[in-house]
């Protein structure tokens, strides 16, 4: 990796505000930092894992077995890779962290809430402790990069007066303040994905889930992308990313939790394929 | 407010973007309530008219010749006291010759010819009904004084044709209205699922964001309610220009009889056409929301 690269995503420029987060407690029994949720409050955590997985199955409607009895536990502050080939059960393990399916079996826990006896009401709650990243970036095309990000805030009935720092604070992190007045069709892919990241991170979440964010991008931006969710990581939020991508996993030398037909087949810090 | 604001600039925005299905919609919601406030008036205009017919039926009872004038006073004082009848005046045989002949008169008539002859007529009681539909049991009651009354003519008839007319006339009116109805409903359900299907991505980032559901949910909702009052107000616009000359061209076939726009007559019609329009965009707006939008 060339060091240009290096220093175009090493962070916001200097001078730039930092995001108000604490460093990270990565002790388990800590009480991570967090603004409290917008609304109404949800019940006081318990424990520090971020995210907890307990003998969790799912079962399609048409009896496809996505997930089989999977235990997983992934600390606050933790950087984990999710790899496995496609059908693997990587999706299915995101839409149950975000509550968009419901496990058939077992118990799934993020940040202390039990999800499987959590109010629909609560959902939205739960979504916004939550920062979730796609490989299609999701971005609305006729929104510039600001009001992309500010969307979040807007549709969770943020006041006014609170949006315009936290968007700056947000695109000062993935370094796009000066691309706030563009709209999606003049970015590049890289910068679109850093939008969708800045999006991610208005909330304050203490989890990023990335689904394959470097998917659409060639190699050079991929790393840029990576340096990014390495630095979030390193501000204390957790992140977990699903990847195809062996060469920045390889590299890394993170925690790798490799799922095949529905199951963890591995658990361990290493590279993309098992080393013998 | 700032959920009140997201809500009507995401409506109209919505509305804006999809405009040919928002045109569609209010179209036909407006070709409704023209409908629907045409049937009104027409209906009311049928009623003042039969009210006034009615207002004007009395039952009049021929009296048998020679009768005491107390017989004829204890007659008057039962039948006042019956519930269906406002008032009992007595016109005796000399005042019934004096109204025909004053009558005849009237229309140009040689009067002496009456002068001298033997007065034919009767002496009757013209009862004024307080509810001119109950004039059948006050006529059969009067039938039965047979040692009194010597004759009571029918009236009821033509009047209970006219009652029946309107009926009919209603019934087929909410007939023809429904349809409509229905044909605006799909179409306000079809268009807000246009809309839906047109924002389907800002729906899913929405949720994704965490998004409370009436985020989600309320612009659709507005966007129906929009149409409809859209709907209804040009409607009521298009009555306000058009009221004059039905007025006047209402009046000219009626003649005498009270018809035209009163104060709630026009309360009323702005009422019905309001109430129906925001209550058709609201309803399929929801059944959109609630059929599309899992």
């Amino acid at each position: 990796m060339s060091d240009a690269v290096f220093r175009a995503v090493a962070g916001p420029p200097p001078g730039a505000p930092r995001p108000n987060q604490a460093p990270a407690p990565a002790t388990p029994g800590s009480v991570p930092p967090g603004a409290p949720l917008p609304g109404q409050p949800l019940p006081p955590r318990e424990r520090a894992d971020s995210v907890r997985l307990k003998g969790v199955s799912k079962t399609y409607g048409n009896g496809k077995e996505a997930l089989i009895d999977i235990d997983l536990v992934i600390p606050e502050g933790d950087f984990i890779f999710l790899v496995g080939p496609s059908g693997a059960g990587k999706s299915t393990l995101i839409k149950l962290l975000v509550r968009d399916e419901k496990a058939s079996a077992g118990r799934v826990e993020v940040a202390g809430h039990d999800l499987g006896h959590m109010k629909k009401r609560e959902v939205p709650l739960l979504r916004r402790r939550i920062g979730i990243v796609f490989q299609d970036f999701r971005l609305l095309p006729r929104k510039t990069v600001h009001e992309n990000v500010a969307f979040a805030l807007e549709v969770t009935g943020t006041p006014k007066r609170r949006m315009q720092p936290a968007v700056e604070r947000a695109l000062a992190l993935v370094g796009l303040t000066e691309q706030a007045r563009q709209r999606p069709d003049q970015l590049s892919g890289g910068e679109q994905q850093r939008t969708a990241i800045a999006r991610a991170m208005v909330h304050d979440p203490r989890l990023i889930i990335a689904d394959e964010p470097t998917g659409n991008l060639d190699p050079l931006i991929s790393w840029e992308i990576i340096q990014l969710l390495l630095r979030i990581n390193e501000m204390g939020t957790t992140v977990m990313m699903a990847t195809h991508d062996a060469e920045v996993v390889t590299a890394l030398r993170r925690r790798v939790v490799a799922l095949e037909d529905g199951r963890v087949v591995r658990d361990e810090v290493g590279g993309y394929h098992r080393e013998y | 407010m700032h959920f009140l604001r997201f809500s009507v600039r995401q409506a109209l925005q919505g509305l804006w973007r999809n405009s040919v299905m928002t045109f569609a919609a209010t179209f036909t919601m407006i070709l409704m309530l023209i409908l629907l406030a045409a049937l009104v008036i027409v209906i009311s205009g049928v009623e003042a008219g039969l009210e006034f017919v009615e207002s004007r039926v009395e039952v009049t009872a021929e009296l048998h010749d020679g009768l005491l004038e107390d017989r004829i006073a204890e007659l008057q004082t039962r039948v006042e006291g019956l519930d269906e009848v406002a008032s009992v005046t007595y016109t005796s045989k000399d005042e019934a010759l004096a109204v025909f002949v004053a009558a005849r008169e009237a229309e140009g008539q040689d009067i002496s010819v009456f002068t001298g002859v033997n007065n034919p007529l009767k002496a009757y009681l013209t009862v004024e009904l307080s509810n001119p539909r109950e004039s059948e049991a006050v006529t059969e009651m009067l039938r039965a004084e047979t040692g009194l009354v010597s004759y009571v003519p029918d009236q009821q008839t033509g009047i209970d044709r006219l009652v029946e007319l309107t009926a009919q006339l209603r019934n087929l009116g909410f007939v023809v209205l429904s349809f409509v109805a229905v044909t605006v409903l799909l179409i306000v359900v079809n268009s807000i699922r246009m809309a839906l299907m047109a924002r389907a991505q800002e729906i899913e980032i929405m949720r994704l964001v965490g998004a409370s559901d009436r985020y989600v949910r309320w612009p659709f909702i507005l966007e129906g309610v929009f149409i409809g009052l859209a709907g209804a107000i040009i409607t009521l616009v298009l009555l306000l220009i058009a009221s004059p000359p039905i007025s006047d061209l209402a009046s000219d076939i009626a003649g005498s009889v009270p018809l035209g726009f009163n104060e709630s007559l026009t309360l009323q019609i702005m009422g019905i056409v309001l109430g129906a329009g925001v209550g058709l965009g609201s309803l399929g707006a929801w059944i959109s929301v609630r059929t599309y939008l899992r």
